[in-house]
């Protein structure tokens, strides 16, 4: 039976974010949590890769404690148990610290045959935590890939990557590490059944005493300012003269030079 | 006292608001203009595929067992999208559940786990017919057993989803000597039972996607074992069954009236950024604000019965109040909605035109107000 791991992300639903309209300032006090997209379509994958071949599925996130109801939304979508790696100073951590924490979670588990991962988060979209974290492990990635088949008894996955200009087939032999794109599959609204039985699933709560602590950041984060859209309210009519004053303003606003 | 809702609760809530945000509300409109069948078919048939159909059905017989809070909760989200199939799934838990509180293990295991799985798009409730809507106990529809088969005769009316149910629940009179109200049987119908005829369509002015037909029984031959419970006990299953569907039906107008709310306060959100006017702003903040109120009253009364009914006590004064209650407060913020966004709340680009066809008949089906005035008053004077 087919061991996968698939790694996600518990990030702020982006529709929630509001934006102070002076100082640019995100607000984020009345923000809801999810699952990053793409790691939600890298869990349906695992959950498709169970109802064909059987496979066992292990869910595993870096979080802080407060993030506990990412479990029970990882479970109800096909995972068979939780991995919760959770600290309250998890929180912001770079691609690098989150690999090195996934990576460390992940050789606690045992064998596997392969990870699955978004190929990148919501939020920050680095498109790093996949790549770096086969590089800890030791194992192959393909990234980029928007069509999965496992070969039965030959330990290998055929991933086709989708590139800026062709579609790259390639055959990885497992373990491997596998980040997908939105475009692989359709994840499923979990049904009630399946929602109230992912409270009754498995959880490994691992403490940060259990693994080494994550480096030291790399990088500072110095702001982050929404996008704004100002409204000036201008109007202009179709004659000549107004395409001269319409041409006007956009050259005041600087829109054009 | 405990206001908390459980976990599992707020589970289906949750899975039932997620379900509208990706499913439904792209397609709502959508429904109720063209009325597509078949695509109103495949959205009942992924709501029962999550588990949707009986919520308040034993797992064994392919239900979710979730209880009745967590109905009234479901169809609250679902209502916040498409009433039309909000109810249609509304009445299929309702036959579901009828089935199984009344029916013989036989019967349970034939027809439950087909309204569950979404085999049957949906289940119909045939009780109304032409002179015995809020008065069902002078219904004229007959039964009379010849050898191992009823012979149902006689005409329903305004009987939702009826060209595509699986099975209806037909009540009809069984015993003419019988006092009124006590000869009345209860039968479960299959479309294909010989005799049985769809009869012509409505036009009705909200809830277009879901199809309102009449039911005609012309020497309809129904097996002596389809008749649910005991003989001429049929009024008394569709008096506690038609509690239940209240909670139901009240529910969903609380679903459409915050569905109208919200879009109202968007709106006003909108405009007050771009300078509405004093006296409009003062007028739509007082409407926001009372029927908001109204709509959180409902709420509580709604899951009141429902709790109620969960705990097997009697219920059908609450029902009767939350259906009453729900379906005049929707109906106020569907109207004051339109009145807060005007011309534009008018047209068909605006969803609250849609919430404002759709809620007017909440108060009417199911018992119209004034019936449920009576139950109440009935219960007050006992």
């Amino acid at each position: 039976m087919l061991k996968v791991i698939t790694c996600f992300k518990w990030v702020i639903d982006e529709a929630d974010v509001k934006v102070d309209a002076s100082s640019r300032r995100l607000i984020l006090d009345r923000v809801g949590y999810k699952i990053s997209l793409y790691d939600r379509n890298a869990i349906e994958e695992a959950a498709l890769l169970q109802e064909k071949h059987g496979a066992s599925i292990v869910a595993v996130t870096v979080a802080p404690p407060t993030a506990k109801q990412c479990l029970k939304d990882a479970l109800s979508r096909g995972a068979d148990k939780a991995c919760f790696v959770n600290d309250p100073s998890l929180v912001d951590l770079e691609p690098t610290q989150t690999a090195a924490l996934l990576a460390a979670a992940i050789k606690g588990q045992g064998d596997f045959d392969l990870i699955l991962c978004g190929e990148g988060s919501s939020d920050l979209y680095t498109q790093q935590v996949g790549p770096i974290l086969a590089e800890k492990l030791g194992i192959p990635c393909g990234t980029y890939v928007n069509k999965l088949t496992v070969i039965e008894g030959e330990k290998r996955v055929i991933a086709e990557r989708k590139l800026d200009d062709c579609v790259e087939i390639v055959s990885i032999q497992l373990p491997a590490l596998v980040t997908v794109l939105p475009d692989i599959n359709t994840p499923r609204i979990p049904t009630l059944k399946q929602v109230l039985a992912a409270g009754k699933k498995p959880v490994d709560n691992i403490t940060l005493d259990k693994l080494e602590s994550p480096s030291e950041p790399g990088l500072e984060t110095t702001s982050i300012l929404g996008a704004t859209m100002e409204r000036r309210r201008l109007k202009f009519g179709a004659e000549a003269e107004n395409i001269r004053a319409a041409v006007g303003a956009l050259l005041k606003e600087g829109v054009i030079t | 006292m405990d206001f908390e809702l459980t976990q599992e609760q707020k589970t289906i809530r949750d899975t039932a608001a997620q379900f509208v945000k990706h499913e439904l509300e792209p397609i709502a409109a959508e429904l109720d203009q063209t009325k597509n069948r078949e695509k109103l078919k495949g959205i009942l048939k992924k709501l029962a595929d999550l588990g949707f159909m009986g919520l308040n059905v034993d797992r064994k017989y392919g239900g979710t067992a979730a209880g009745t809070v967590a109905f009234s909760l479901a169809m609250t989200e679902l209502g916040r999208a498409c009433a039309s199939t909000t109810v249609t799934t509304s009445v299929t838990n309702m036959v579901a559940e009828v089935i199984q509180v009344v029916g013989s293990e036989p019967l349970r295991e034939k027809y439950i786990p087909s309204l569950c799985n979404g085999e049957f798009a949906a289940g119909g409730f045939a009780l109304t017919e032409a002179g015995a809507g809020s008065d069902p106990a002078a219904m004229r529809m007959s039964a009379v057993l010849d050898g191992d088969h009823w012979v149902l005769n006689g005409q329903k009316l305004f009987i939702s989803s009826a060209e595509f149910a699986g099975v209806f629940v037909v009540w009809a009179v069984s015993d003419k000597e019988a006092r009124k109200g006590k000869g009345i049987s209860c039968f479960l119908v299959e479309p294909s039972f010989p005799g049985l005829r769809i009869g012509k369509e409505e036009k009705k002015l909200g809830q277009l996607a879901s199809p309102t037909n009449e039911l005609i029984c012309d020497n309809c031959l129904v097996p002596k074992e389809n008749l649910l419970g005991v003989p001429n006990d049929g009024f008394r299953i569709a008096a506690a069954e038609l509690a239940g569907g209240r909670i139901g039906i009240g529910s969903m107008s609380l679903g459409i009236g915050l569905a109208a709310m919200d879009f109202a306060r968007d709106y006003v959100k909108e405009q007050a950024r771009l300078d509405l006017p004093a006296f409009r702003r003062r007028g739509a903040d007082r409407m926001l604000a009372d029927n908001t109120t109204r709509l959180a009253g409902a709420r509580f009364l709604l899951l009141r019965a429902a709790f109620l009914k969960d705990q097997k006590t009697f219920y059908a004064k609450e029902a009767s109040m939350a259906k009453v209650y729900a379906t005049e407060a929707a109906n106020q913020a569907c109207h004051d909605a339109m009145e807060i966004l005007g011309d534009y709340g008018y047209t068909q680009d605006c969803p609250v035109e849609r919430f404002y066809r759709d809620v007017r008949v909440t108060s009417i089906y199911e018992g119209t107000s004034e019936i449920q005035r009576l139950i109440i008053a009935r219960e007050l004077l006992r």
